[in-house]
């Protein structure tokens, strides 16, 4: 397949790698020329604008920030629509909110061309070793034709349903993951004023119902005090700002994401943006007066 | 004065009802013109349009929905900043957020308008009796020189500080009121769940410091089960999310206020909007399993 690739960072150059991997046509394009200039070496071909890495392409992956640059690569000027042609698809890869994935979906669907978000979850770690959790909103002839791209990505390769419905399955992912991140950093912060030993009382928790990815990677960083990125505290930052806003536009009450949106706000406030998220736990010492 | 007047709902109206009594030349415009009749029967001029209604006075008043639609009857094709006289003074009463506030004033003084962000607080009845609190934000010298308009329609009236001021004190407002209600409703539940009269608990709590403007109107309709608006709650939703995006945007930790929010986000969602906030009630006694 001709694959186009955009968003050269942290989770997109391993990912972009893997497609190129399993022997498909790359194609790049960075607002940074610089940034595009591994996957070059490795065979990839770079392309002066979105649209004319478009006009090359049958699929575009596009794994960038948020809703406002998803927009401006896909519509803006030279944007991948005005490259695209006929039954190509642009698969987004960012975390976005799911009303912004649908709009896109509707313009494109317009000029018959589809749309696949597929935002994902496992962090750099799962990216490097091809094993991320891929949650797809697309038409389902759609998903088909771009399953093979996603088996060189990931492991957990789920078709949520519709257009939309990826970004409300990573929605749940962030705030299920991040809220049981806060429910870590609690009791890390109870055992500490104990003055128990924190990495016994994890281990012990592992073993139990308490036990969860998060404890294991999360729990560790903040056993080793060790908040240096992993995940970068102020993505989850915005995905919550994303969720919530969801939240008052249905009617949901989402009252345990709620608070751990102020706590990332506390975070966001005491510099800690570019960190790991486990710096809540810093948080918490801050609030009660212990060394953070 | 010759004063323009835009946005003629629930509290709008009364509102220009009293700038007539007090002496003042009103001109008004409204999107449905049927909107209009009250104010024309009273003696107000009509206009075509915003701009039309801004290039024949010295002071406008808006107090319309939410951000965009101030935006729009300011900025937009025929808005106030497309008739306006130099050196017209627009006061925009609507409640919306501190920073697009910011934005609005700086665009309008490219064209010659000083704005005043001019937020109220006392429900209906406030602006029938002319008895509303208002919090002005923006040039001292502008606000000194419509002091006379803001007597007319209300009682207590505050110059904050810069633009934006005004909107920020109204969110304090909003946290306090909103939070407010939330507590009153929990207590007066907890009194009817204990098999106690809340009618007679909120009475006694009057007497100490539990006392406030809030267990005593809201609570007082409350036991009354009046859930006649009054502030909707969707309104009140609608400023609970003003209030924490702007959180969000500062890194400012507003757990009280966030949990609220979730209730006023479950109030919507379960069907009672367009009830009044003393609604409230039903949401706490439903999920206790009691009259709702």
């Amino acid at each position: 397949m001709r694959v186009g690739f955009i968003g050269l960072g942290v989770m997109g150059r391993p990912m972009a790698e893997h497609v190129l991997r399993a022997g498909h046509t790359l194609g790049v394009w960075a607002r940074r020329p610089e940034s595009t200039a591994p996957l070059v070496e490795q065979g990839a071909t770079a392309y002066d604008t979105p649209a004319a890495l478009a006009a090359a392409s049958d699929v575009v992956i596009t794994i960038i920030t948020n809703s406002q640059d998803v927009e401006g690569v896909a519509f803006g000027e030279h944007g991948l629509a005005a490259g695209f042609t006929r039954g190509a698809v642009h698969v987004d890869m960012s975390t976005i909110a799911p009303d912004a994935a649908r709009d896109f979906a509707r313009r494109y669907a317009e000029a018959g061309i589809d749309w696949v978000d597929a935002p994902v979850s496992g962090g750099e770690q799962a990216a490097v070793a091809g094993t991320l959790a891929i949650m797809a909103g697309a038409r389902e002839d759609v998903f088909a034709r771009v399953r093979t791209l996603f088996e060189a990505m990931g492991k957990t390769i789920v078709r949520v349903g519709e257009p939309g419905a990826g970004q409300v399955a990573k929605a749940c992912n962030q705030m299920v993951m991040v809220c049981a991140l806060q429910a870590c950093a609690e009791a890390m912060h109870l055992a500490r004023a104990h003055k128990v030993d924190l990495a016994a009382v994890r281990t012990a928790l592992m073993g139990g119902s308490a036990g969860s990815r998060v404890m294991e990677v999360m729990g560790e960083r903040m056993v080793e005090r060790d908040f240096s990125a992993g995940i970068q505290a102020r993505l989850h930052h915005k995905d919550f700002g994303i969720l919530l806003d969801e939240a008052v536009k249905i009617g949901a009450p989402l009252p345990i994401a709620a608070q751990t949106w102020q706590q990332l706000n506390a975070l966001m406030a005491q510099g800690w943006g570019y960190d790991d998220t486990s710096s809540l736990l810093k948080v918490l010492e801050a609030a009660s007066g212990s060394n953070a | 004065m010759n004063v323009g007047f835009i946005g003629l709902g629930l509290m709008g109206r009364p509102m220009a009802l009293n700038l007539i009594r007090a002496g003042h030349d009103l001109r008004v415009w409204a999107r449905r013109p049927e909107a209009m009749q009250p104010l024309l029967d009273a003696g107000a001029v009509a206009a075509i349009s915003a701009a039309d209604v801004a290039s024949r006075v010295d002071v406008v008043i808006t107090i319309v929905g939410d951000a965009p639609d101030v935006e729009r009857v300011a900025l937009g094709p025929d808005g106030i900043a497309d008739g306006a006289r130099p050196g017209l003074i627009h006061i925009d009463m609507s409640t919306i957020s501190p920073e697009v506030t910011q934005s609005i004033a700086a665009r309008l003084r490219e064209r010659g308008v000083t704005m005043l962000d001019a937020p109220v607080s006392g429900g209906e009845p406030g602006a029938i009796n002319a008895a509303l609190t208002i919090m002005v934000g923006g040039e001292a010298s502008a606000f000194e020189c419509v002091k006379p308009l803001f007597e007319a329609m209300g009682k207590t009236i505050s110059h904050i500080g810069g633009n934006g001021a005004g909107q920020v004190a109204k969110a304090c407002n909003q946290i306090v009121t909103g939070v407010g209600v939330a507590a009153v409703a929990e207590a007066l539940n907890f009194a009817r769940k204990s098999g106690v009269d809340a009618g007679a608990v909120r009475e006694v709590l009057m007497g100490g410091f539990a006392a406030s403007r809030i267990l005593d109107v809201h609570g007082g309709r409350m036991v009354k089960r009046d859930f006649q608006p009054g502030f909707k709650s969707w309104m009140h939703q609608k400023d609970m999310r003003i209030v924490l995006e702007e959180a969000h945007r500062l890194g400012l930790q507003l757990p009280t206020a966030a949990a609220a929010a979730q209730l006023y986000n479950a109030m919507v969602g379960s069907g009672l909007g367009e009830e009044d906030s003393v609604a409230m009630l039903k949401l706490f006694e439903r999920m206790s399993g009691g009259e709702g």
